[in-house]
């Protein structure tokens, strides 16, 4: 560490470089702390989590009774102990609630004033954060499974929306308009997730074991498959040939500079995909236990290097390296099945939830004190007492 | 500063090739030949060489074969050369070879055996080409297989043929595609495709399941459902079990059928929930 911070004082090395080997140190020691808890609200299992993007200090949560928290993560009194409160709920009190359960929600990218849930009660809505009513509604004919909307995108304000129907719904925010679909899947959509580098392209999840890439300006079809042998048909059943694995897919990443994507199947495996060409590149995670029958919500560092991968594997979270493919280690301290996991990029912290109604902060561990500097310390104060 | 990139993974990519070959070649001391009586060429599975190698992606490199157009990987195209600069500013240069030198020398052979789409066979070229001519010999077919095996060792590394490519690339007529299937060399997959195969494999596999599934329930039937690997390989197979223990245990810590614990009195290996088998 003082050699990295002399080689940033005296110009040898670049500041980044500080920055990221302490990003990895701190995300390579991540453990449950008991000075910092979440706040127990959702009575049944949490589905989904979201940290806003500007601050870093609001988050998100939806759960499978349809109640919808917002989190305050940020510990302003100036204690250790902090328990991180719900500032506000959508209850089931409330007259606006969803009727089943929250399947994923999602702030918006530029401003915490709006966020856009969606449910199993065949519905999207988008709320205002203010009053806590929704400003519009969609309906739709199937179960909603995931949406989301683009990060970076500045042009155009579309929530792509996976539902039980095989096409793929673009929502216009600004219009309310819905007349944008994307066709070319066989099976209901698991998982859409936008490009964080690009604001036009889209990547699409399906049960029908294919992932599709789209680019929304282009009228016709999608603009390639996944494959998971990368085009070489000798090596797999007629039936397998071009799919991305080979079972369900349910959940999408993009990696932090959006050139690589990550997708999860129900044939426990999760694969690494060059996000420009579609090419397999062919890391082996070996068997990452996927029983999902819906989307899979997974999260990757940033600001690290080597970038890690938090998977939900069952009742823990399992950490791999993206480009190394090992298992780093698993994160245990749930007590039923991990649903999502959101990374909070500023402070190396993971926040988890699952089934057993609890969200779980992993926090990076504090250096501890040298053995050295508590009694140079203690010799001192003695020096300084004899002085006096 | 790039060269001594290189030469660091250069170093070590040799390593892996020559540790996989000796790896692959222990693999094969412990097949039992007299099982099948020396009809089959020792036959290992990928998979078990996971549970010899930390790393599955480098053991996938180095057996899997990946086309150089496609690759944007750099390390895998560019480090081709070790520079070793001497103590006189003198500086040799060794061209060393890719790390997929295995299959694409034709030195490995990889099948895909049926019973699972992540399962595959991986047989020395020399020793399949032995077995099967030597299964072949005073047979009608020995020419055809014959042709077929100089076509195929050197140069191709699939793992299925399309009729296209029989007939174009390779210059087979229908009847000899025929004569093929009929000798165990290709399988049906589909109309007008097959996959390669290995004769007399059927007995192999039946064996090897059966196995799978005895040492399997050998683990599960312990107490916790979990057992040190040394205590399990010293047990007394069942007349289930054909082949060694050892072949069997490598088997199911590759495919991850059990999970591996380190303890200080050696791995332990405990039964992963949720299995088909």
């Amino acid at each position: 560490m003082l050699s990295f911070l002399y080689a940033r004082q005296s110009g040898l090395d670049d500041p980044v470089r500080l920055r990221r080997a302490e990003s990895t140190r701190r995300v390579l020691s991540l453990e449950l702390n008991h000075n910092r808890d979440v706040d127990r609200i959702h009575g049944n299992g949490i589905n989904t989590l979201d940290i806003e993007v500007i601050d870093g200090r609001y988050m998100l949560s939806g759960g499978s009774d349809g109640v919808i928290v917002i989190y305050d993560l940020e510990n302003n009194s100036k204690k250790p102990q902090y328990t991180c409160k719900a500032i506000c709920t959508v209850g089931r009190s409330s007259r606006h609630v969803h009727k089943f359960s929250v399947e994923t929600v999602q702030w918006y990218p530029h401003d915490t004033g709006m966020f856009v849930s969606s449910s199993f009660d065949k519905t999207m809505k988008v709320w205002d954060t203010e009053t806590l009513k929704p400003a519009e509604e969609f309906q739709f004919d199937g179960n909603v499974y995931c949406h989301h909307m683009s990060p970076v995108a500045r042009k155009h304000s579309l929530v792509a929306v996976g539902t039980k129907d095989p096409k793929v719904q673009l929502c216009d925010l600004k219009s309310g308009s819905r007349i944008h679909i994307l066709q070319g899947h066989r099976g209901e959509i698991l998982s859409v997730r936008w490009s964080p580098r690009y604001d036009h392209i889209l990547a699409t999840a399906s049960t029908d074991s294919r992932v599709h890439i789209w680019d929304v300006r282009r009228a016709s079809g999608s603009l390639f498959t996944l494959d998971q042998h990368n085009g070489d048909k000798s090596k797999t059943s007629s039936e397998a040939v071009n799919t991305a694995h080979n079972g369900r897919v349910n959940g999408l990443c993009f990696t932090a500079d959006g050139l690589h994507l990550l997708t999860t199947g129900t044939d426990d495996r999760m694969r690494l995909w060059n996000s420009a060409t579609g090419e397999n590149t062919l890391v082996n995670y070996g068997k990452v236990v996927n029983e999902s029958r819906k989307g899979l919500k997974f999260t990757v560092s940033r600001g690290c290097s080597p970038e890690f991968v938090f998977v939900p594997c069952g009742s823990s979270v399992a950490v791999y390296g993206l480009h190394s493919g090992e298992l780093i280690t698993m994160l245990r301290g749930h007590y039923n099945n991990v649903d999502c996991c959101e990374f909070h990029p500023d402070y190396q912290e993971l926040y988890s939830g699952g089934k057993d109604c609890n969200i779980l902060a992993w926090v990076p561990v504090l250096r501890q004190p040298d053995i050295e500097d508590e009694e140079t310390n203690s010799k001192r104060v003695k020096q300084s007492e004899t002085f006096f | 500063m790039a060269s001594m990139h290189i030469v660091l993974e250069d170093t070590h990519a040799v390593w892996c090739s020559a540790d996989i070959r000796s790896s692959l070649q222990y693999l094969v001391t412990l097949f039992s030949r007299k099982l099948f009586n020396d009809s089959l060429p020792p036959v290992v599975l990928k998979h078990q060489l996971y549970s010899l190698h930390n790393d599955k992606t480098s053991v996938d490199k180095q057996v899997v074969r990946s086309d150089c157009n496609k690759c944007s990987t750099w390390d895998s195209v560019q480090s081709h050369f070790i520079i070793i600069t001497l103590m006189h500013s003198e500086a040799l240069v060794f061209s060393f070879p890719r790390q997929n030198e295995l299959r694409e020398t034709g030195e490995l052979l990889m099948f895909q055996l049926g019973f699972d789409s992540e399962a595959f066979a991986l047989v020395f070229a020399e020793d399949y080409r032995a077995k099967v001519l030597q299964g072949e010999a005073g047979r009608g077919t020995l020419g055809t297989v014959e042709k077929f095996l100089t076509k195929l060792i050197p140069s191709c590394s699939d793992l299925s043929f399309n009729k296209e490519k029989m007939l174009k690339e390779f210059l087979f007529t229908d009847s000899e595609i025929t004569q093929l299937v009929k000798s165990g060399v290709l399988t049906v997959r589909d109309a007008g495709s097959w996959w390669l195969s290995i004769p007399n494999s059927g007995k192999f596999i039946k064996y090897f399941i059966k196995g799978r599934k005895a040492v399997l329930g050998m683990v599960k039937k312990s107490k916790y459902g979990e057992i040190l690997q040394t205590e399990l390989e010293g047990r007394r197979t069942t007349s289930q079990v054909k082949f060694q223990m050892k072949y069997h245990i490598h088997d199911i810590i590759g495919a991850e059928l059990v999970e591996c614990i380190q303890t200080t009195s050696g791995t332990l290996l405990r039964y992963v929930d949720g299995n088909v088998n």
